[in-house]
């Protein structure tokens, strides 16, 4: 892993995608996240919304883009459940902001790497839920530690796969 | 100052935005009177149009990938059942003319409950009219236990409406959007039913725990309670109709909040995680037949008749009571000496009309009225006390 300079995102090419790929991987994403769960028993083992939140705030290096881009997220994955609508707009605006900030500093090609932030995020963006539950709200909100856990190898091992998948429809300035 | 701004931008949106989030949360909260925090259960405008914008992206794929798995799962199906499709529908016709011979006892035993209860005036709930609906997708939260109905206010589906499968009680509707629905299901931390345990009739409040199993709180601790009991709904809700199947029994245990206190763990009748087809019960009135109806009418038909029979019985007697000759001469003019605020047909007791005179009886006895009261005689300690008479009406 190579540590940079904040001028090193300048060096860089700065990616960017079609909006096609913007909002058919953004719907695709919310839509599955949706779906997919109502085949596995109800277990969500996964976080779609965040991969692909924190994939183009990595790839992007825009703090700014992944902060907006997780509260989008995050606040339309709220409205689909019975709970506050903004808890995961909060979770994901942070974990979409580092992922920026982090993508400015350092060589995010490498899978491995990548692979391990969404690791990172998706457990520190479970924190950030139940944190906001407990202690904003004031209400009931247990941590299930294994679960937490199981969903974040999840969304790891989704994004050594479709991160490679999304990095060929990128555009090159 | 703009050096700050553009050195801090990141931070400064990334504050921004978080803070905008926590004003709207603020706004979803609020304090029951037991001093703890809750969901506003129903939604403030903007969060239902979130709410509502959210649906309508998402819905229309997962009712295209719905119906096309559904497709594939026919087909597969279907092509797998033809090929026994002969040996089964022999099975199946015996099984039919099996179950008719049952049907025609049990319909006449149900056709006579319903009438005993329609005559009896129970406010009991029937399922009458339900709505066959798919479940196309979930909330995609592991903490919130919802899922979604392919129908929705266009099809007749309103909030608080039970959701059921032919095993057991689903949820009920919580949100309702055109062409689809949000329902809660019974295994989620704020839903709520009331139940009853079939053999110890004891009853409770059906929730989720955390991990998503459905448990009855709110119990005093019981040694009746048993694994393996059977759970049924008790009606009080006014969501889920009396008697429905919930589940049954697998363990107990202490409320770790209140001593005293036991929850009880409860395995759904119906299968949570795989719900593919529900129904909704869309019409809960008392459903009564033409023949319970001309039962009805009849029933009232007999009971105007004879209260026309007795209110002509009443006339009669006072018509006679009339026409008697009383103890009281109605000739008599009224006393003159009564005060103007009082009322002829009450006169106090000092005003009463004087006994009437009685002829002197030839050989009077000790009941005879105006007798002195004769000492008893010496008849025996044993010899009872003549009871008190009341005297008749």
């Amino acid at each position: 892993m190579r540590v940079q300079g904040e001028n090193y995102r300048r060096d860089l090419g700065i990616r960017s995608y079609p909006f096609l790929v913007y909002a058919l991987v953004t719907l695709s994403a919310l839509v599955l996240q949706a779906w997919l769960p109502h085949f596995l028993h109800g277990h969500t083992w996964f976080d779609l919304p965040l991969i692909v939140t924190i994939y183009f705030a990595l790839s992007r290096r825009d703090p700014i883009q992944g902060t907006i881009m997780g509260a989008g997220m995050g606040i339309f994955e709220d409205a689909l459940t019975n709970h506050a609508v903004g808890v995961s707009g909060i979770a994901k605006s942070v974990a979409g902001f580092l992922s920026g900030s982090v993508g400015v500093r350092i060589d995010v090609d490498n899978f491995i790497v990548r692979a391990l932030i969404t690791f990172l995020l998706s457990l520190l963006s479970g924190a950030i839920y139940v944190l906001i539950y407990r202690v904003l709200l004031g209400m009931d909100q247990e941590w299930r530690g294994l679960h937490e856990l199981m969903k974040a190898v999840g969304s790891s091992a989704i994004a050594m796969v479709l991160f490679p998948l999304l990095d060929m429809t990128q555009i090159w300035d | 100052m703009d050096s700050f701004f553009a050195r801090y931008r990141n931070l400064l949106v990334l504050l921004a935005v978080v803070l905008a989030q926590i004003i709207g949360l603020a706004v979803q909260v609020r304090r029951t009177d037991s001093g703890r925090n809750t969901l506003d259960p129903r939604d403030p405008t903007g969060v239902r149009l979130i709410r509502l914008w959210a649906d309508a992206v998402v819905t229309p794929p997962e009712q295209i990938f719905h119906a096309t798995r559904m497709g594939l799962v026919g087909l597969w199906q279907n092509y797998i059942d033809l090929r026994h499709a002969r040996e089964q529908n022999q099975e199946l016709q015996k099984t039919i003319d099996r179950l008719r011979l049952e049907q025609a006892s049990l319909l006449e035993d149900a056709r006579q409950g319903q009438r005993l209860q329609a005559l009896l005036d129970f406010q009991q709930k029937y399922i009458y009219k339900t709505l066959a609906a798919q479940a196309i997708g979930s909330s995609g939260n592991d903490s919130s236990k919802v899922f979604y109905l392919d129908k929705g206010s266009s099809d007749g589906v309103g909030r608080d409406m039970a959701v059921i499968t032919p095993d057991g009680i689903v949820g009920k509707v919580r949100e309702v959007f055109p062409h689809s629905a949000q329902v809660l299901a019974i295994n989620d931390q704020t839903s709520g039913a009331g139940v009853i345990l079939e053999t110890t009739r004891i009853r409770g409040i059906l929730r989720g725990d955390a991990v998503g199993r459905p448990q009855i709180i709110g119990i005093l601790a019981d040694q009746r309670i048993q694994p393996g009991e059977k759970v049924l709904t008790a009606g009080g809700d006014l969501v889920f109709p009396r008697g429905l199947p919930v589940g049954e029994v697998v363990r107990v245990q202490p409320d770790p909040d209140r001593d005293s206190f036991i929850d009880v763990i409860v395995k759904p009748a119906a299968h949570l995680d795989q719900l593919d087809e529900v129904l909704v019960i869309i019409s809960t009135a008392p459903r009564i037949s033409t023949e319970q109806q001309q039962d009805m009418a009849t029933s009232e038909a007999l009971k105007g008749a004879e209260a026309a029979a007795i209110k002509q019985q009443q006339r009669a007697s006072q018509i006679m009571a009339e026409r008697l000759p009383g103890l009281t001469d109605p000739n008599v003019p009224p006393p003159a000496n009564l005060t103007p605020g009082q009322d002829q047909a009450t006169p106090p007791a000092a005003l009463a009309p004087a006994a009437p005179k009685l002829l002197r009886p030839l050989h009077p006895d000790r009941f005879t009225p105006g007798a002195k009261p004769q000492p008893p005689q010496d008849k025996g300690p044993s010899t009872p006390a003549p009871p008190e008479r009341n005297p008749e009406p």
